[in-house]
């Protein structure tokens, strides 16, 4: 059986190796499941309710997906607490208040994962020792030590970003002042800026700059990098509305506006090519696998048709590898598309919402 | 593939010619019904309110409420017949709008229209009048006296959709206490108040000009909020933050009856747990979870089922299954749309991984996930299911200890369908009662109320109306001035 540095070894090795050999992929998956499946209690439970060892499966698609939620209630992890380096959480308020957790016992394969996959597809035309200046806005790392995404940004500028890269946001909100004046700064001195954060701060940026009536001319190699939507987080945008505003605003091309669509659950980001046409396909790198499943039986439903995403992600491998979401998604080429719910689908059924029925013990 | 134009609403005839209409497309399988609904500009509401509050003054206010109920069972008679035009659209159309199986549509509608013949509207009047007269002329007032009930002048109903013919309840309360009518329909269900409303007048013309089956976006608040301005009570049916947003634009004068989400569940004692019983009970119980796919408020959420019994609460779970399983054969669920997977998946998925800390846990499910039952030997926190058919069924050592359970959630209860011996039932019923639960029935009938329930336990025909009291002062003082006077 592996020990834990073993399959350290062998992931980074895997991400160095730019195979994209199924074979390998498949034989590695197994081996983590194999390791998962000795190492981490509850998720062995999950595997035998849902029969499957690593004896029967063949694939990385045999291996049972476990369900996000068991995040949040169930201690999934392959090394005792003791032997913990770093446990990020999901954001958000969940119906019942508790986040998801992601233990990590160091964090050599996330970083690994992050760095290449971030420099391939954020800063692809870089050279590769090329930085970049980078505004940021979203809390930094000491002031969200749970955060994954804090520690993925956090990653970006001390790895890619030049010296005067900086934070932006901090417990007082967006510093406009500082922001549009280095935004002019990179427009005048026609350097590049890299603008990098979370969706909805980017809108309250957008909304900002439309009241005041600003905008930006930024040097060509300029780039946006959003992600995590708009859940819950203010009013909705159409995606097309919101990347022909920050083009705008910006201008910076559509082309340079990436999505990245990343989850605490996960150790590997998703990214697309800038959001010429939206939706953007959503691929991610060697050492992660996607399959679009039916909720309810978790069969692969046909190509094409709608689905929640399974992931498989070998850079996750202190907690389970492949995780069952809540996301519905459509698979595509080589690819998914994320699709967004449609509004009021929910809303049949007498039967309350179950946030109104837990807000009623609070 | 059969395509279907259908004309929902009514508008009467003075605005007919101005009215624009909305199309709502409704796709089941191969089918698409095209449902036409109309849409009136605000002054129009103004117009429409006004002209509805004259016609209700000078028609239905001078019905006796005998006639009144006459003419609701013709139409209910019309509705019951299988032969007749609009119960053939009622069978041919709702599963298309709805998506409810085709064979459930039509079971349930007769059981439910049959609650509202004559001998149950009787009933019904009966129990909130106890001399329905009352309606009709000053009667004699117990304390000295006369009085008379009013129904309101305008009535504006906002209907949900999430159960076939809901409606029905408010639209024939409104009638039986002579109010002119204006019911806005969901969009989710816009056909059946419409087709009531357009049986009544091929019947009866003259109460035409007393209603109004409307729809409007919401969030087009100019015409709702005319509309609310002129009604005398507004009835209205949904969540509670769009019944709160609602209650803010009503006058403070017009009396609001909001009615919010309820949730319900059942509860089934030891004693009815033997070997010859035991079927029939766990039949009731997966016919109330089946029926309508819980999209009621008075479905089930959760069963509650004691230990002790010659079978156990996991063996009971394990009936339920079964039973699920033939009903999904005889009446299978509504087809999903992928985020209403989505969210039975979470539910399940929540379920496999608290059965992960709990040994004792155990999950029965179809292969393609049409229902799901998650037995639990600890009951927990008292929760909703994932709808659409799945439940939860949860061992309790004794029937009372539910009622800390349930008690945090008393705002939000109604309806419990219970399977116990009488004395547990009267004995139960006490706490229940207590604990905010309005409704207590068997288990089989928790989706279909008997004529004339008081919905979340609240009087339907009383809540309506105003009631103007001649007192015998007044009486006395007249005859002192009657010209026999001596």
């Amino acid at each position: 059986m592996s020990t834990q540095n073993e399959i350290v070894n062998s992931i980074i090795e895997f991400i160095d190796s730019d195979s994209t050999n199924e074979k390998e992929f498949n034989d590695l998956s197994i081996q983590i499941f194999a390791y998962q499946y000795e190492n981490n209690i509850p998720f062995r439970q999950f595997a035998v309710q849902q029969g499957t060892s690593p004896r029967t499966a063949k694939t990385w698609r045999d291996i049972p997906p476990v369900p996000i939620n068991a995040f949040k209630s169930v201690f999934l992890s392959c090394c005792e607490p003791s032997s913990l380096g770093r446990t990020f959480m999901t954001s958000g308020t969940t119906q019942d208040g508790i986040k998801g957790k992601s233990y990590h016992p160091l964090l050599d394969v996330y970083d690994a994962s992050m760095k290449k996959n971030f420099k391939e597809r954020f800063l692809g035309d870089l050279d590769d020792l090329e930085k970049i200046k980078m505004g940021i806005l979203f809390p930094d790392e000491s002031s969200m030590p749970n955060s994954s995404l804090a520690h993925y940004l956090s990653l970006s500028i001390k790895q890619f970003g030049t010296h005067c890269s900086r934070y932006y946001l901090d417990s007082h909100g967006i510093n406009f002042e500082q922001l549009f004046e280095d935004l002019e700064c990179a427009q005048n001195t026609r350097t590049a800026f890299a603008l990098l954060g979370a969706s909805f701060s980017i809108v309250h940026l957008l909304d900002k700059m439309e009241q005041e009536n600003q905008r930006f001319n930024l040097p060509p190699g300029s780039r946006i990098l959003d992600t995590g939507g708009f859940k819950g987080q203010s009013r909705e945008i159409e995606q097309d509305d919101f990347y022909n505003q920050l083009s705008t605003a910006f201008g910076i091309p559509r082309s340079c506006c990436v999505n990245m669509y990343g989850m605490t659950e996960l150790s590997t980001q998703f990214y697309d090519d800038g959001n010429e046409t939206c939706p953007a396909i959503k691929t991610g790198p060697h050492w992660i696998k996607s399959r679009v499943v039916d909720p309810l039986t978790r069969k692969d439903v046909p190509k094409g048709k709608p689905g929640v995403l399974v992931h498989c992600d070998l850079a996750h491998f202190n907690i389970v590898s492949t995780i069952l979401t809540e996301d519905a998604g459509i698979e595509v080429n080589d690819g998914f598309i994320l699709s967004g719910r449609v509004d009021g689908e929910n809303a049949k059924g007498c039967s309350m919402a179950v946030d109104e029925f837990l807000r009623a013990t609070k | 593939m059969t395509k279907f134009t259908e004309n929902a609403g009514h508008i009467p005839d003075f605005l007919l010619a101005d009215v624009k209409w909305h199309d709502l497309e409704f796709e089941a399988g191969a089918d698409t019904v095209y449902v036409k609904v109309p849409m009136l500009a605000p002054e129009q509401c103004t117009q429409l309110s006004d002209k509805i509050k004259i016609s209700s003054n000078n028609f239905l206010r001078q019905e006796k409420v005998s006639d009144i109920v006459e003419l609701i069972d013709k139409a209910i008679e019309r509705l019951l017949n299988r032969d007749d035009p609009f119960r053939i659209k009622a069978e041919q159309l709702l599963p298309i709008v709805t998506g409810f199986d085709k064979e459930m549509v039509r079971l349930s509608l007769t059981e439910y229209l049959k609650t509202f013949r004559k001998p149950q509207l009787l009933k019904f009047l009966n129990e909130d009048f106890p001399n329905p007269k009352i309606l009709d002329e000053f009667q004699p007032a117990i304390k000295g006296g006369f009085a008379k009930a009013f129904g309101p002048n305008c009535l504006l109903h906002i209907w949900a959709g999430n159960v076939p013919g809901l409606p029905l309840w408010s639209f024939i309360s409104g009638l039986l206490v002579k109010a002119g009518n204006i019911g806005k329909v969901s969009s989710s269900e816009p056909l059946f108040a419409s087709w009531f409303a357009k049986i009544l007048i091929e019947i009866e013309p003259k109460i035409s000009d007393c209603l109004a089956i409307l729809w409007w976006e919401g969030g087009k608040l100019e015409q709702e909020n005319i509309l609310l301005r002129a009604a005398d009570v507004v009835l209205a049916y949904g969540g509670n933050d769009p019944l709160k947003q609602i209650q803010d634009r009503t006058p403070i004068t017009t009396r609001y009856l909001p009615y919010g989400h309820k949730i319900s569940f059942g509860v089934v004692s030891a004693n009815v747990l033997d070997a010859q019983k035991s079927w029939s009970v766990a039949h009731n119980a997966a016919n109330d979870i089946a029926c309508y796919d819980q999209h009621g408020c008075y479905s089930p959420h959760i069963f509650f089922v004691e230990q002790g019994g010659h079978i156990s609460p996991r063996d009971f779970a394990q009936y339920i299954a079964n039973e699920l399983s033939c009903f999904q054969e005889k009446f299978p669920r509504r087809s999903l749309t992928t985020n209403e997977a989505i969210e039975i998946a979470k539910w399940r998925n929540q379920q496999e991984v608290l059965a992960l800390s709990q040994p004792d846990a155990e999950i029965f499910s179809d292969k393609d996930g049409a229902w799901t039952v998650c037995f639990s030997e600890c009951p927990g926190k008292f929760s909703l299911s994932g709808l659409n058919r799945t439940i939860r069924v949860v061992s309790v050592s004794t029937l009372e200890t539910i009622i800390p359970l349930i008690l945090p959630y008393k705002k939000f209860l109604q309806t419990v369908g219970i399977a116990a011996t009488p004395k547990e039932l009267f004995q139960l019923s006490e706490s229940l009662g207590r604990s905010g639960i309005t409704r207590i029935c068997a288990l089989g009938t928790m989706t279909k109320p008997e004529a004339g329930w008081h919905h979340d336990g609240r009087y339907n025909l009383l809540d309506l109306i105003t009631l103007t009291e001649i007192e015998s002062s007044a009486e006395t003082a007249s005859e002192f001035f009657a010209n026999y006077t001596d």
